[in-house]
């Protein structure tokens, strides 16, 4: 299985290989991947380029883990105070409608040019997928698992940590996925609109000079960050799934 | 031991009120089985519901002579509501584990109930592996894990079919027998209550309410051969006409 899809992405890269010199492809429009292979080595050499992706994983660390936690934990909240739901729906709605990048701005107006505007617009995005599949997780429980707990005489507490979050898990994840790709968009997109370290900066850099290998070695630096990030996620769900069962 | 006294239920209140349960008295003895059946609408599930403390009684009173305050009853549902997480030890398991059993104490009883309901091979086995009537025996052991005096069951093996229907229901005889527990089952079956009962409660609906019960003398234990016996045929007759009667 895991060989098949490598052969998938193997052939990709040949014929990626084998188109740039057959159609004489210039190098400044599409370099072929041994020279954008070169390109990241060099970076890593010459540029720091392992300190700039520490920066964007940084980043996007500490923004899903804020943005998920505060999802989390509002949920639970409303789930248990349903006006309080009431109350901040139309604000949540609000910071969820208006485009991220437009709110990318004035975070750094605010913040400044450091982690600190990334990590929040970071957890902004975050939050809601979140906060939405764990609150329709915590509210739909199985009618007949609420009898279940009745019977056993369940405290509120065992009923929170033995029916109630394990039920509401699979959506959890659901959306934990959804906001790990979103969170991933926000890190770059701060960084592209003011930064001085990052993988985004890189990608601004290389645009600016017309260097395309490095920008589309930022684009495939970025997609094994994405392929990682979704891994984590998938191993979290099966430590937490045996956790429960 | 279970004593039901002029116990009702209402549903709404002043014109718009929808009595679910008539007042009914009714006394069940230490190791009974007691059958209750009735047409849809007749208030049984309602009543073993409020017997299990799952819904209050608009009136009267339930008196359950068991010292097991915490959990007082175990409870079978229609569809098993297993928790689809956990495996078949997990979801036995789970009532122990929810009550501060050391978890040796509950490998050995969790063990006891696979063997007693007939789960062995099956304990690391995922509800969604299950067929519906292993799903109800996982049920059964669980609703017998902290061994509560009484067991409560509501139609606990209409999902599954005739058949295993059928092998069930002595099984369930055979649980009975073996741990002594006062049941009280529910079901739509007429055939069904009078194979396990050591009493029949007949219910009518509109409104629900107790018609009659019935002792049964059939000869225990009740095998193939009660099913063709003159004495079981009749009482399944008076039963029915007894249903039918209560539906005019």
């Amino acid at each position: 299985m895991f060989l098949r899809s490598l052969l998938g992405l193997a052939g990709f890269v040949a014929l990626w290989g084998a188109a740039v010199p057959v159609f004489n492809i210039p190098s400044y429009l599409l370099p072929g991947p041994i020279e954008v292979f070169d390109r990241i080595c060099f970076l890593f050499e010459r540029a720091e380029l392992a300190g700039h992706i520490q920066v964007t994983v940084l980043e996007i660390f500490w923004g899903f883990l804020l943005g998920t936690f505060t999802g989390i934990v509002s949920a639970i909240v409303f789930a248990r105070i349903p006006v309080l739901l009431r109350i901040f729906t139309p604000l949540i709605l609000l910071l969820q409608t208006v485009p991220k990048i437009a709110i990318a701005p004035l975070l750094l107006l605010w913040l400044g040019l450091g982690l600190a505007p990334k990590v929040v617009l970071v957890a902004i995005v975050s939050y809601f997928p979140v906060m939405t599949a764990m609150l329709s997780g915590l509210r739909y429980i199985d009618k007949s698992f609420t009898d279940l707990a009745g019977v056993l005489r369940l405290t509120p507490w065992q009923r929170f940590w033995h029916v109630e979050l394990p039920s509401a898990l699979p959506g959890l994840f659901a959306g934990a996925t959804v906001a790990s790709t979103l969170a991933m968009t926000a890190a770059v997109i701060g960084e592209l609109m003011g930064a001085n370290k990052g993988m985004g900066f890189m990608l601004a850099t290389g645009q600016e000079n017309a260097d395309t290998a490095t920008v589309i070695g930022m684009v495939i630096l970025l997609a094994f960050l994405g392929w990682a990030f979704f891994s984590m996620l998938e191993y979290l769900r099966k430590r937490m799934e045996d956790r429960f069962s | 031991m279970i004593r039901i006294e002029q116990v009702s239920k209402t549903f709404g209140q002043g014109k718009n009120s929808v009595v679910a349960l008539a007042p009914l008295d009714q006394f069940i003895g230490e190791g009974e089985f007691i059958a209750i059946v009735g047409p849809s609408g007749c208030g049984k599930s309602t009543l073993l519901r409020i017997v299990a403390g799952l819904e209050t009684a608009t009136e009267g009173r339930i008196t359950l002579g068991t010292s097991q305050l915490k959990r007082p009853v175990g409870f079978v549902f229609q569809d098993a509501v297993l928790l689809p997480w956990k495996t078949v030890a997990g979801n036995i398991r789970f009532p122990l584990d929810t009550s501060g059993v050391p978890r040796k104490v509950g490998d050995r009883k969790v063990e006891e109930l696979v063997e007693l309901v007939g789960l062995q091979g099956f304990e690391n086995a995922l509800p969604k592996q299950l067929s519906g009537g292993m799903k109800q025996r996982t049920a059964i052991a669980r609703a017998l894990a902290d061994d509560p005096a009484i067991l409560l069951m509501d139609e606990p093996f209409s999902a599954v079919d005739l058949m295993t229907r059928e092998g069930l229901n002595d099984e369930l005889l055979r649980i009975w027998q073996a741990t002594g527990k006062t049941i009280l089952l529910v079901t739509h079956s007429v055939e069904e209550a009078a194979y396990l009962g050591t009493k029949v409660m007949v219910m009518s609906a509109r409104p629900g309410r107790l018609r009659k019960t019935y002792d049964v003398a059939l000869p225990s234990p009740r095998t193939e051969e009660t099913k063709t016996s003159a004495d079981y045929l009749d009482l399944v007759g008076e039963l029915k006409h007894m249903m039918r009667d209560a539906d005019r």
